[in-house]
């Protein structure tokens, strides 16, 4: 067919026409018209071009190029055949179903297409095969073939027919269905018909083999239709089968295809090919068990065998009769708990036959125990089991089924006496599973064995273990659960031989029908973090949710950025120690536990490593105060070593001039107060010592400075625990009182490098109101002269004891309050005169041995030494005031002195006036 | 010499029978056995009342007892038994050709009358039975079978004819059923003799259609009756011609 290409848009710069105005004038032709080429076969088209467009475009065919669809066919396969014609050609064609066209490029420059054809490619026909047909009963015949490769081509594909006689009306094959055709005029057996396939397409016709054959040979009879499954009550092993097929059997002969099968089996049994090979209308199907229902199915075809079989008829069924049960049943029995004394409870219990064995309906059992020479027991029970109380006696059970036709054989079981001594296990004992069942396999004792009893029960935390059980006779060392056992679940097997004399010992094993992976996985945690390493610990898994056997526990842990590394650990353990870790990290660890089946993670569960490890800190640092006490040890000791150069530089003594006086020098000092000195001190340290001896006289009074030692005693009594003096607070005495005697003050002076004056304030002792403010602070570290503070000093004492004409006429800031009480014995008393002149560190030196002898003493017995020396003082009484005028003469020459350079020693010793004897 | 050609021609001769025993006759089968037998259950097929009468008494209500009594085949449309037995072979095939043609022709007439499966199946039950004797025809045409040459009996009677239009419809009921109860047991009969021919063929098997070759055939106009019996405006040859339906 040619192809006129035309302008439908009228368009006259489409590259596909030429617009004439009015008509759409082909300008040339192609040759050859017909466009369905074969595959791999060279093609040639030709272009004509007329000799007006010719003229009228200026073109010859020279101008002529061809293009596939819209690709343009490459200048190597033109051939200009003369100025009108020009040819393409296209060796070994392929699969193609394009357009070719005929184009003209106009004044050069202008492209137009001018004539087209279609290419198809494509294959002629292969000649028809395998051409069968078939002839369902009552319907019309059915041809099929094989038509061959593929021909990219529309192909027609006609069934012929023809008897000798007539032909038959063709059979067009239907586009969806090329390969077979169903012809529209009945059969008609016994006439042979010769029967053809012819394919054609626009590259070729093509004719299969003729085949001859007789309908018949080809028909495929409608299914017999069983009428009816019988059985005998004389034989309970047969079934009578009767039905009606084809009404073909009037005329040709049938053979037949039975199968049975019972009820719940899944495959067919054959009856014999052989007892069916001719028409016929019934059969009877033997060797059945009894009481069982069996599902039937028959078929046929022509006894020649030619034709087909046809469908398998609808299926029906029947039941054979009853017969005696063929089995005994399995019989067990269980011990169960009895409180009364000499007897047992004895449960007998026993499996339903299965109805193979049963052969009918158990319309009872009948039990019967007989004890050793004893009469029997019968017992007729519905039930599968029966509870009896026995005494501890052996005995011998039977049972036996009953159905309508007869009873079974016994079933036998002995009953051992309650002493009996189970032996000869089995061994061996394995279970597995395989092909969805669980196996369970084991090795025979060396004794006879009469049966084996397999017990068995769901091994649970949440409920308790129900045992099934099932009987294997005594020549089986291998079977399977009979039992609905589900998967994942952890099954406790227990194999029981069974002797003659009663049951041997149980064995017991674990098994699963199937594994899974846990239902979760172990919860890990800490035992024991260390800086590198850390303890795990975990529970096992509860048997529920353990779904198989662990195998394997698998930790995982990682750090935060690190990569996750697993560590498998065996399923026997419950704790691991990772190593290596590193410390003050965040550790993730979770872990799993795995079956044959898989695995499942637990949570996961995070710890951080310590920064040190146990002992670390300790190890750091106590060896650090131990050297920071040493070294500060080591400081105090040599600060006290060199405190005589440190005193030198930093605290040098600052003589009280307050406390200064002109000592009583006496000439007559007799010697022995040097041998006492000596005594006191024999290591004759002292040098450069004055003496100031003050004359003991009975009838005079004392000194003036002890009088007004005793004054401040007095004093210190009232403000005892409350002053606050100078050396109360650099001294950490604050509780103790500030006072001392006059030796204590001066020892003060020459230990101390400053000399603070401060107003003790006197705020009372337990709640009492202070009568008077005795002193008054200064800070200033300049010494106070005696002689100015002397007239507020007076002053203040006439407001504090009016009536009291006495005043003290020195008051002593004690400045080193290293001796708190002052002893008020004499002895004690001279050797602190005799200190004031010796050298100051062997002074600080007695002082020290006078403290830590003070201190030996309790502090209470100070106090009430202190109070009873009160009354000693008042004894004094009429002897103060002359001392106390001679004091004042000496402060008085203090002040006079104060020009002069200063000195702590006594003034007088310095100017020479009153020498040492 | 004169030995050896005889014996060669001998040769010559069996294998050419052979040959002619086991080739098919155009689209016919070669095998009087199998061709016989065919025509024997054709006509076993053919004569079940279940295909033809029934379908029509059924269709037309002519199932009571009473009707049915009526319902009887009519002297003369078929031949009878005997007759048929009397027939040699030829004579036979040609008898049943001829009568296939009167019974396609009452078909044709009872079209509307009959369930149109059933007279589809019977129309083309009826052509097939055709083919098969044109081509036992053949077959016997090319044998020397002594007994497809022995018209020795008269023929079959009365030319049978297409029943003649009753009077009314209840009449051309009974009419057509008596046909139809004619034509099943004209075809019960053909069967009876042709299963005779496969009787009389074990009992003689010199007279076998093979052995018979080698005398030679004897040509025989095939069923001239059947362009005889030819309806009217039905071309000739149609019967066995006339492409299916």
């Amino acid at each position: 067919m040619p192809t006129l290409i035309v302008c439908e848009d009228a368009n006259p710069n489409s590259p596909d026409c030429i617009y004439t105005g009015e008509l759409i004038v082909p300008c040339a032709h192609i040759h050859p018209e017909s466009s369905v080429v074969q595959l791999g076969s060279n093609f040639t088209a030709v272009c004509v071009l007329k000799e007006k467009c010719m003229d009228d475009y200026h073109v010859t065919a020279n101008d002529i190029f061809w293009k596939t669809g819209r690709v343009p066919v490459p200048y190597e396969q033109y051939s200009v055949i003369n100025r009108t014609a020009s040819s393409v050609t296209f060796p070994n064609i392929t699969l193609i179903n394009a357009l070719l066209t005929c184009n003209i490029r106009m004044f050069g420059q202008i492209n137009r297409s001018v004539y087209g054809i279609r290419i198809i490619s494509g294959l002629p026909p292969e000649k028809p095969k395998n051409l069968s047909c078939i002839v369902n009963e009552g319907k019309k015949m059915m041809c099929q073939w094989d038509p061959g490769r593929e021909t990219y081509l529309e192909t027609n594909y006609t069934l012929k027919s023809e008897w000798a006689t007539e032909k038959f009306d063709d059979c067009k094959a239907k586009r969806d269905t090329p390969t077979s055709c169903t012809v529209d005029y009945p059969p008609v057996y016994f006439v042979n018909i010769e029967v053809w396939v012819e394919a054609e397409n626009a590259l070729g016709k093509v004719t299969s083999d003729h085949i001859n054959f007789d309908p018949v040979d080809k028909v495929k009879l409608n299914p017999p239709h069983i009428l009816s499954v019988n059985s005998s009550k004389e034989l309970s092993s047969i079934l009578k089968l009767t039905w009606t097929d084809s009404r073909f059997k009037s005329f040709i002969t049938l053979k037949y295809d039975i199968q049975y099968r019972t009820k719940d089996a899944s495959t067919w049994n054959q009856v014999p090919p052989e007892d069916t090979s001719s028409t016929r209308s019934s059969f009877t199907v033997q060797d059945l068990k009894p009481f069982t229902e069996y599902v039937f199915r028959i078929r046929c075809m022509k006894e020649d065998g030619k034709g087909y079989w046809s469908d398998w008829s609808e299926e029906a069924s029947g039941i054979t009769y009853e017969d005696r049960p063929s089995k005994a049943p399995n019989f067990w029995y269980k011990i169960e708990p009895s409180h009364a004394h000499g007897t047992r409870s004895i449960q007998l219990k026993w499996k339903t036959l299965p109805p193979f064995e049963a052969n009918g309906k158990i319309l009872d059992y009948e039990v019967t125990l007989t004890k050793w020479k004893s009469h029997s027991q019968n017992y007729t029970v519905k039930d599968t089991k029966l509870t009896v109380n026995l005494t501890n006696d052996r005995y011998v059970a039977t049972l036996t089924a009953r159905n309508l036709v007869g009873k079974s054989d016994a079933s036998v079981l002995t009953i051992p006496a309650w002493d009996f001594q189970a032996t000869h296990p089995i061994t061996d004992l394995k279970a597995f599973p395989k092909d969805n069942v669980l196996w369970v396999e084991w090795t025979a004792p060396n004794e006879s064995v009469n049966r084996y009893i397999l017990e068995w029960c769901v091994l649970s935390d949440k409920s308790p273990c129900i045992p099934d059980w099932q009987q294997e006779d005594g020549t089986v060392h291998r079977t399977y659960l009979r039992g609905n056992l589900v998967e994942s679940k952890c099954y406790l097997i227990t194999v029981t031989p069974v002797y003659d004399d009663g049951p041997g010992s149980p064995k017991h094993i674990k098994a699963y029908l199937k594994q899974a992976a846990p239902s979760r996985g172990p919860t890990v945690r800490t035992k024991k973090v260390g800086k590198n390493e850390a303890v795990l610990e975990w529970d096992h898994l509860p048997i529920d949710v353990q779904n198989g056997f662990i195998r394997n526990y698998t930790i995982f842990y990682r750090t935060v950025i690190g990569n996750e590394i697993a560590v498998n650990v065996d399923s026997s353990h419950t704790e691991y120690t990772l190593s290596s870790l590193t410390s003050d990290t965040l550790y993730m660890v979770r872990m799993a536990a795995y079956t044959d089946e898989g695995g499942k993670d637990g949570p996961e569960f995070t710890f951080t490593t310590p920064k040190f490890a146990q002992g670390e800190i300790e190890a750091i640092v106590v060896p650090v105060c131990l050297a920071f006490l040493l070294t500060t040890l080591l400081g105090v000791l040599f600060c006290f070593n060199k405190r005589d150069l440190i005193k030198k530089h930093i605290w040098p003594n600052v003589p009280d001039p307050s406390k200064s006086h002109i000592a009583q020098w006496s000439p007559h000092t007799p010697p022995r107060h040097f041998n006492s000195k000596d005594q006191m001190y024999p290591d004759g340290n002292f040098t450069d010592v004055s003496v100031v001896e003050i004359e003991a006289n009975d009838k005079k009074p004392f000194p003036e400075d002890l009088k007004s030692l005793d004054l401040f005693k007095k004093e210190k009594v009232n403000t005892e625990g409350h002053s606050s003096g100078i050396g109360g607070s650099s001294c950490m005495s604050s509780s103790r009182p500030s006072i001392s005697s006059s030796d204590e003050n001066e020892s003060a002076q020459n230990t101390s490098s400053t000399v603070q004056y401060s107003t003790v304030v006197h705020s009372g002792y337990r709640h009492q109101v202070p009568s008077v403010q005795v002193f008054s602070r200064s800070e200033s570290t300049q010494p106070l002269l005696d002689s100015e503070e002397r007239p507020e000093d007076l002053q203040l004492v006439d407001n504090v004891d009016g009536s009291d004409g006495i005043l003290p006429r020195q008051r002593y800031f004690k400045q080193n309050c290293s001796q708190h009480e002052t002893s008020p014995d004499i002895s004690h008393f001279e050797r602190s005169q005799q200190v004031s002149s010796v050298n100051e560190e062997d002074f600080v030196r007695l002082k020290q041995q006078q403290i830590s002898d003070h201190i030996s003493q309790p502090y209470g017995s100070g106090k009430m030494k202190m109070f009873q020396e009160v009354p000693a003082v008042d004894a004094f009484g009429p002897g103060i005031e002359g001392q106390v005028e001679r004091f004042e003469t000496v402060g008085m020459e203090d002040a006079v002195d104060e020009g002069m350079p200063k000195s702590y020693l006594p003034q007088t010793v310095r100017r020479g006036g009153y020498m040492p004897q | 010499m004169g030995a050896q050609r005889m014996q060669r021609t001998l040769l010559s001769l069996v294998l050419r029978l052979l040959l002619l025993c086991t080739v098919a006759t155009g689209k016919c089968s070669g095998k009087y056995h199998e061709l016989l037998l065919q025509l024997q259950r054709q006509a076993d097929l053919m004569q079940d009342p279940s295909t033809l009468l029934d379908p029509y008494i059924h269709l037309q209500g002519l199932h009571s007892p009473v009707l049915q009594e009526h319902c009887r085949e009519r002297p003369g449309d078929f031949p009878s038994e005997d007759a048929l037995w009397r027939l040699s072979r030829q004579d036979f095939l040609q008898t049943l050709n001829t009568t296939l043609g009167l019974i396609l022709r009452m078909l044709s007439a009872l079209q509307q009358d009959l369930p149109e499966a059933a007279h589809q199946q019977a129309e083309m039950n009826v052509r097939g039975f055709g083919n098969n004797i044109h081509c036992m025809a053949q077959l016997l045409r090319g044998s020397s079978d002594p007994k497809a040459a022995e018209p020795t009996q008269p023929g079959p009677g009365p030319t049978p004819l297409p029943p003649t239009p009753p009077s009314s419809t209840f009449q051309r009921k009974l009419r057509n059923c008596g046909f139809l109860r004619g034509y099943h047991r004209f075809m019960r009969t053909a069967g009876q003799v042709l299963r005779g021919w496969g009787e009389r063929q074990g009992r003689s098997r010199r007279h076998s259609p093979c052995r018979a070759l080698k005398r030679g055939a004897r040509r025989t106009q095939p069923f001239p009756e059947i362009r005889r019996l030819a309806p009217r405006g039905q071309p000739p040859g149609s019967l066995w011609g006339a492409p299916a339906r």
